[in-house]
């Protein structure tokens, strides 16, 4: 027994020991589950028992692409080529609109960049076989994307053949020009040519979904492929001998998955149509024509956050809590009540409190009406803008 | 060249012979059991990572002194307009397939011997040419064969290749495993050199694991299916892919370990009633013969 206490105080003093010697940052306190990454019950410094990468369940690495690193030399195995430049912070202006940071540091715990080299081992011939070699972790990052767009996989299309002999040339990665992504042009709109029976043509206006509705880029791009835009169009063999198309095929469900979220519960109609469509019209879309004042505020202003847009009544106190007698400026309308209709509720001109008809007099006067009597002075008003 | 007695000849025909025909009586183990060792090696072949570059087949050239021009020449990509199958002059080749699902990303194949877990060549060589070894290679061995091309018609994989245009000592070709690298603690030469690990060099049953774990944690990317897991019994070299690589690179075949062709054989010759053995013995014994004499001519 007295053996048992002792080995249990050794054990535990291990453990207390080993993480205390944690790296600083060592997410211990995070959310996260400490099964993610250790599999036995007590993990120590000697034997922190991890499983395999678990790949995105625990990645940090989310930076500005403008403010990484610009270029980066990778040059560790090379015998027979040169080092690689490899011009970092331009692929990472692309990344957000194509998995992020994660696609590439794709197991990064918490704290600094971990490079490649600390989980992908030099050697091919090795224990642990469970993940590619450095050589090929770097290899399969980047030929598969280029592959798709330049349809080439020979080493020199990255590398420079070493001159016979030659120790390489160190690269200065100072006197490399740095390269930024070209800023995107978006279209302003596109016309989908579809297959559907309820409407054969779509007509997306790109620039009202960014402009108008404030929607960001990420919000539909997740996945983007750079072949999109760097592809010159040039089939790959096997789209010449199989004749495929040159775009890449899409479901269905895969086409509508970046509209659904938000018109899940849109009718067809809303986007299909047997002619290409005008721009957004508040009044056709919606069947609410927006007035003069309406007409001069942003979409959140009334229908709030632009990720999912809330769909309003048209009752006016739903939005204007101060259309209530004594609270309400009149003038504003570019009429001012006179003395007599000052302190009336709103109810006794405005039917059903219905703003938008033309308001009524025979509630009390039986030989008057609007427009002819008006119950005050018309003045004029500036419309101020208001955001 | 050390030549097999014709007394030794006639004992392991006889020996193949009655194996063959004890075979013939339902279990149909292409190799002894006893060979096949807990921790034979393997390849697991991810066609998700291969590129299609063709270094495996400059590799393997060069590694077994076929003459093949420069590295650089293989990043040539019309050699794919035509399905081109393993040879004397390529022990292994690349193809190229559609991918439906991302047509700028066609799904390339190595082809190779499989090295069979119950190889169907070892059961067809008369002679006991061909063994699998204790690290998982089947391998050939040109002392003892006859050049009766029984191994060809075999290989559910139509994989070994016979030199026809030789007419002095032609020889079968197939892929070895890179036997006499891997013997001195070496990678196969494919496997070295592959820039993307397409091809993982590793004990079969680890590979198994790596490859089921692979394709649960990237459903989307993989098919759920491993190639070669069960086929025929199992093979050494192994593939996934992001699509049923039985609807492009290869055939659609039982787990039962399947001498092939082989059997059909058999049973074509039970058809007349000639004992297998002494049908075996004879075809053997001619082509023994005329290999001999054409040795002697040599002389
Ligand atoms: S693939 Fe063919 S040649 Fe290779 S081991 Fe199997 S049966 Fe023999
Ligand atoms: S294992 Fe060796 S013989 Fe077989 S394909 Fe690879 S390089 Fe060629
Ligand atoms: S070397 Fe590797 S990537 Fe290149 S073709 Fe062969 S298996 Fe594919």
């Amino acid at each position: 027994m007295k053996n048992f206490i002792l080995l249990n105080v050794v054990i535990y003093s291990i453990v207390i020991f080993s993480q205390s010697k944690l790296p600083k940052n060592h997410s211990l306190s995070n959310k996260l589950n400490c099964k993610t990454c250790h599999v036995c019950e007590v993990p120590t410094k000697k034997d922190p028992c991890l499983v395999a990468c678990p790949r995105n369940q625990m990645v940090t690495v989310y930076q500005s692409a403008d403010k990484t690193v610009n270029i980066v030399t990778l040059g560790e195995l090379s015998k027979k080529y040169d080092p690689v430049v490899f011009f970092h912070r331009a692929h990472a202006q692309m990344s957000e609109m194509s998995g992020g940071c994660v696609t590439c540091h794709h197991y990064n715990t918490s704290g600094p960049i971990q490079p490649c080299k600390n989980c992908h081992q030099e050697e091919r011939k090795r224990e642990d076989i469970s993940k590619p070699d450095l050589e090929a972790a770097y290899h399969r990052q980047c030929i598969n994307c280029h592959r798709e767009w330049s349809h080439e996989n020979s080493c020199i299309s990255c590398h420079e053949l070493k001159k016979a002999g030659k120790v390489s040339q160190k690269i200065d990665v100072k006197k490399i020009k740095s390269k930024d992504h070209p800023k995107l042009k978006a279209p302003e709109k596109v016309v989908y040519e579809t297959l559907s029976r309820k409407g054969k043509f779509v007509t997306f206006y790109h620039d009202e979904h960014i402009n108008l509705f404030g929607i960001k880029c990420i919000n539909c791009h997740q996945q983007e492929n750079c072949s999109k835009c760097h592809d010159k169009g040039k089939p790959t063999l096997t789209q010449q001998l199989y004749n495929l198309p040159v775009k890449i095929h899409k479901s269905a469900d895969q086409h509508h998955k970046p509209c659904f979220s938000c018109h899940s519960e849109d009718r067809c109609g809303v986007c299909h149509s047997n002619k290409p469509e005008g721009p957004f019209n508040h009044a056709e879309r919606t069947g609410w024509a927006l007035n003069r004042f309406h007409e001069k505020l942003s979409c959140s202003k009334c229908h709030g956050n632009s990720d999912k847009f809330a769909k309003l009544d048209n009752k006016c106190e739903s939005c204007h809590k101060n259309f209530a007698a004594g609270k309400f400026d009149h003038s504003l309308t570019g009429l001012k009540l006179d003395e007599n209709h000052k302190d009336l509720d709103c109810i006794e001109c405005h039917k059903e409190k219905n703003f938008s008809n033309s308001p009524a007099c025979d509630n009390c006067h039986e030989d008057k009406s609007f427009p002819k009597n008006k119950p005050g002075k018309e003045i004029t008003i500036s419309l101020k803008k208001k955001k | 060249m050390e030549k097999q007695s014709r007394r030794e000849f006639f004992k392991t025909t006889a020996i193949v012979g009655s194996a063959i025909a004890g075979l013939s009586s339902n279990s149909t183990k292409a190799a002894p059991k006893n060979i096949l060792s807990e921790d034979r090696m393997g390849v697991l072949v991810d066609t998700t990572a291969c590129i299609g570059c063709r270094s495996c087949e400059w590799a393997c050239k060069t590694a077994h002194g076929i003459e093949t021009q420069s590295l650089e020449k293989y990043s040539d990509r019309t050699v794919f307009k035509n399905m081109r199958r393993p040879d004397v002059n390529a022990l292994t080749v690349v193809n190229e397939y559609a991918n439906h699902q991302n047509a700028q990303l066609p799904t390339d194949v190595k082809i190779q011997c499989m090295h069979c877990d119950h190889p169907a060549c070892v059961s067809a060589c008369i002679v006991g040419a061909f063994s699998k070894q204790e690290n998982g290679s089947v391998i050939w061995d040109t002392k003892k064969c006859i050049g009766c091309r029984y191994c060809m018609v075999a290989c559910p994989f139509q994989v070994p290749s016979f030199e026809y245009n030789k007419a002095i000592n032609p020889e079968i070709k197939k892929c070895d495993f890179c036997f006499e690298r891997t013997k001195v603690g070496k990678l196969p030469a494919c496997v070295e050199i592959c820039p993307v690990e397409a091809l993982t060099y590793g004990p079969r049953n680890d590979l198994i694991k790596i490859a089921r774990e692979r394709i649960k944690r990237n459903p989307d990317k993989y098919f759920d299916y491993i190639y070669g897991e069960y086929e025929v019994g199992g093979t050494s070299w192994m593939y996934i892919g992001n699509q049923d690589l039985r609807n492009v690179a290869f055939p659609k075949l039982g787990d039962k370990p399947a001498p092939g062709v082989s059997e059909a054989i058999q049973h074509g010759i039970f058809a007349y009633f000639v004992p297998p053995v002494s049908l075996y013995a004879l075809l053997g014994g001619i082509m023994w013969i005329t290999k001999n004499r054409k040795n002697s001519e040599e002389e």
